[in-house]
């Protein structure tokens, strides 16, 4: 009761103090109404204020910036080209799922992107992908579905649901914030055609250091198209053992992950991300059969202090990657452990307001003689481009790939991709 | 091994004994910051997450600022859409409760002044990057900066009650202050009462407001378009018709539009500081003022 009339009490005699400045203000400027205006929130604000010291609300939503509880956006990516060799070829060089892959039109990726806070605990979020096989086939996919938690104590934060694992940095980017219109071939190699992704946990730590430094350690399921270095799929075949229907036990049949990244601001103007990243887990070529997968990345980004629209930047993003897989039981005579490496190196130079020229550099290999697979061969390709961002919410990128693969007879190939892109809706988080 | 053991340790201990004494207060702009400084003092220790001299809209997300944000026992923020590209997220990664909107330890700027510019109707993006909820320039109408000190002092007194007398006095200070500048600055400014002016960006009609000119259009046809051949023609028999005289501009926008412009135009140009931080030796409020008035009366005067 005493705090109601405190309150009133307060509220008045701020709007008192406020007429009485608002009266010299007003004299000064002769704009009464908008002076008034103002007062009129500010005194709104003071109560709310007053209400919101005496209470205990619950966190509201980090969306209430803007006034919505859901945040929807649609990202579409289409693409158009032609390659010096055929389709069938086509698809072994450009293995991403999202890659433009055939002579002519490609729907790369339209994803529906819905996020929000859940309630004051967790915030979450699902990307829902469509897109047109080359059979003409619409492919829906659940690609990403989890929460994170809002509150944990200590710099921690959970996540759950089917996620990206956190390996590297390029892996958990959706096709939309990609910066070249395929995704590396090291990649693709080992973690499929559609990124490392799978159902579990994982467990982030903030680290209380002076510097960015967090560290990463995850729990997922090992099985699925999505994990194809480990469980993968029943049928399937890697340097011709072919994967066996073998499911998970228990908690050593799951797939291990585990993820170092420090950042670090060199200068005003230059920033410096380094990361660790290692995947433990089972693979189904035997019954106990293991797979280990270990990464470096390196983000390098410099930005002019005078910047227009965040441009003109500098940004150097690498990754190294390394893969030790046994293949088949060790009482198997065809046992053996294939190693398989690869890197990508790529410059980003945003020369001028939304033009960004691009150059990436890439290499995969494996130890032992793999030069008919195409998943296991010598290959490098180089990959210029150039992206106009028309506005914030439409691209067209131009690149050329030009390809050289041991599996193709005539050892190289040239391609060239025009990708357009328009999203609708909720601008898409970039995240770091 | 031992060695490795020991320096994680150590390295730990010394993260964990940063400075618990004075107020954290993060800000998204250098503006927010000066400010925050000007009413906190030595109570508080304050960092912006963005540079003064870039465009606050377009800043990118650096894990530096998700560590800084962590730490934060008050975010000061814009608002009215100015961070949306990059803070939510930034937010998310930095799991620090107490910054969180709608919590103590988030103060939006933009609730405390009164917006211009609110869309009168339902807003596309085909009108280019509107803000339905208000231009979000406001600092640069130094009344605002009297309702922002305000919101601010009212803030850190709750935060922190031991210190609240040294608050008041400094905001007293500040607006003691003000008075005496704001009456300086429109005596300095008074020639440009009424005259029309053009802008870059949709940016400055705080500062119009708050001496009085209008500014009948602007580069961009339309806010955060890039302009084209032909509006630029347009532009330029709207300032031959009109007769304008003044073109102002932020530092970090291009300047081949304002050279085509003033080959065909005798307008004058004059590159706005529009925030402390945008040239070394502005770091207070005043002197943003200072300089912005300073700029505008010599290009007035050649």
């Amino acid at each position: 009761m005493t705090n109601t009339i405190l309150k009133s009490f307060l509220a008045a005699l701020t709007a008192c103090t406020l007429c009485v400045q608002a009266e010299q203000v007003q004299a000064e400027t002769g704009t009464t109404a908008q002076q008034l205006e103002t007062l009129q929130q500010q005194i709104e604000a003071l109560q709310q204020q007053l209400n919101t010291t005496t209470s205990v609300l619950p966190v509201p939503p980090l969306a209430s910036d803007s006034g919505h509880l859901l945040e929807i956006g649609l990202s579409s990516l289409l693409a158009v080209g032609a390659s010096s060799v055929d389709n069938d070829a086509l698809t072994h060089l450009q293995a991403g799922g999202h890659d433009p892959n055939q002579n002519g039109f490609t729907v790369q990726n339209v994803e529906l992107m819905i996020s929000a806070t859940v309630d004051p605990y967790l915030d979450a979020q699902a990307n829902l992908i469509f897109l047109i096989d080359a059979e003409g086939e619409t492919v829906v996919e659940l690609e990403e579905a989890f929460f994170t938690s809002r509150s944990l104590p200590h710099g921690l934060q959970l996540k759950g649901g089917q996620y990206y694992t956190e390996f590297g940095r390029r892996n958990a980017q959706h096709p939309h914030s990609w910066a070249f219109v395929d995704q590396p071939v090291i990649l693709s190699r080992l973690f499929g055609g559609d990124g490392l992704r799978s159902q579990g946990t994982r467990l982030s730590w903030l680290m209380p250091t002076d510097w960015y430094s967090e560290l990463y350690v995850g729990l997922q399921n090992a099985k699925g198209e999505t994990v194809s270095s480990f469980l993968s799929a029943a049928g399937e075949d890697i340097a011709g053992h072919t994967l066996l229907d073998r499911s998970s036990r228990n908690f050593g049949d799951l797939l291990y992950s585990a993820r170092w990244l420090n950042a670090l601001d060199l200068s005003d103007t230059t920033s410096l991300n380094l990361g660790i990243s290692g995947l433990w887990g089972p693979n189904a070529s035997g019954l106990t059969t293991d797979t280990r997968i270990y990464g470096l990345d390196l983000y390098l980004k410099w930005q002019a202090l005078n910047s227009q629209r965040g441009y003109p930047f500098v940004a150097w993003h690498s990754e190294l990657l390394e893969r030790h897989y046994e293949a088949g039981d060790a009482t198997d005579p065809s046992h053996e452990n294939l190693n398989d490496q690869g890197w990508f190196t790529q410059l980003l130079w945003g020369y001028t307001s939304n033009w960004v020229a691009g150059l990436r550099l890439e290499r995969a290999y494996a130890e032992g003689d793999t030069s008919t697979d195409p998943l296991r061969d010598t290959r490098k390709r180089l990959s210029p481009n150039l992206t106009w961002y028309i506005t914030e919410y439409s691209k067209l990128r131009l690149q050329y790939n030009r390809d050289w693969a041991q599996h193709l007879n005539e050892d190289s190939a040239d391609s060239l991709w025009l990708q357009f892109e328009f999203n609708m809706g909720r601008h898409m988080a970039h995240t770091f | 091994m031992r060695t490795f053991i020991h320096i994680i340790s150590l390295w730990l201990l010394t993260g964990f004994t940063a400075n618990a004494e004075a107020l954290q207060v993060i800000t998204s702009t250098t503006d927010l910051a000066a400010l925050s400084k000007a009413i906190g003092g030595e109570h508080v220790q304050v960092k912006s997450l963005t540079p003064g001299s870039r465009d606050p809209h377009y800043a990118v997300a650096k894990p530096s600022m998700i560590r800084q944000l962590h730490r934060a026992d008050l975010l000061v923020i814009v608002g009215a859409d100015l961070e949306t590209g990059w803070l939510p997220a930034l937010l998310q990664s930095a799991r620090n409760p107490r910054a969180y909107p709608g919590q103590q330890g988030h103060l939006d700027l933009s609730t405390h002044v009164s917006l211009l510019g609110r869309a009168q109707q339902p807003v596309s993006r085909a009108m280019g990057d509107v803000h339905s909820q208000g231009n979000p320039h406001y600092w640069l109408d130094p009344a605002n900066q009297r309702l922002m000190a305000r919101a601010i002092k009212a803030r850190l007194a709750s935060l922190d009650p031991a210190h609240a007398d040294d608050y008041r006095t400094a905001l007293l200070n500040f607006e003691h202050t003000l008075n005496e500048r704001m009456q300086h600055w429109k005596n300095q400014l008074a020639n440009l009462k009424n005259q029309p002016v053009i802008a870059y960006h949709n940016s400055f009609i705080y500062l119009a407001q708050a001496f009085g000119f209008r500014i009948v259009d602007e580069i961009e046809p339309q806010p955060g378009i890039a302009p084209s051949a032909a509006s630029l023609a347009e532009l330029v028999s709207t300032i031959q018709r009109q007769q304008i005289a003044l073109l102002i501009m932020e530092p970090y926008y291009e300047r081949r539009s304002a050279q085509f412009i003033q080959q065909h135009t005798d307008i004058k140009l004059a590159v706005l500081p529009q925030s402390v931080g945008a040239k070394e030796d502005i770091k207070t409020m005043f002197e943003l003022f200072d300089a912005i008035v300073e700029t505008l009366t010599q290009t007035l005067k050649n």
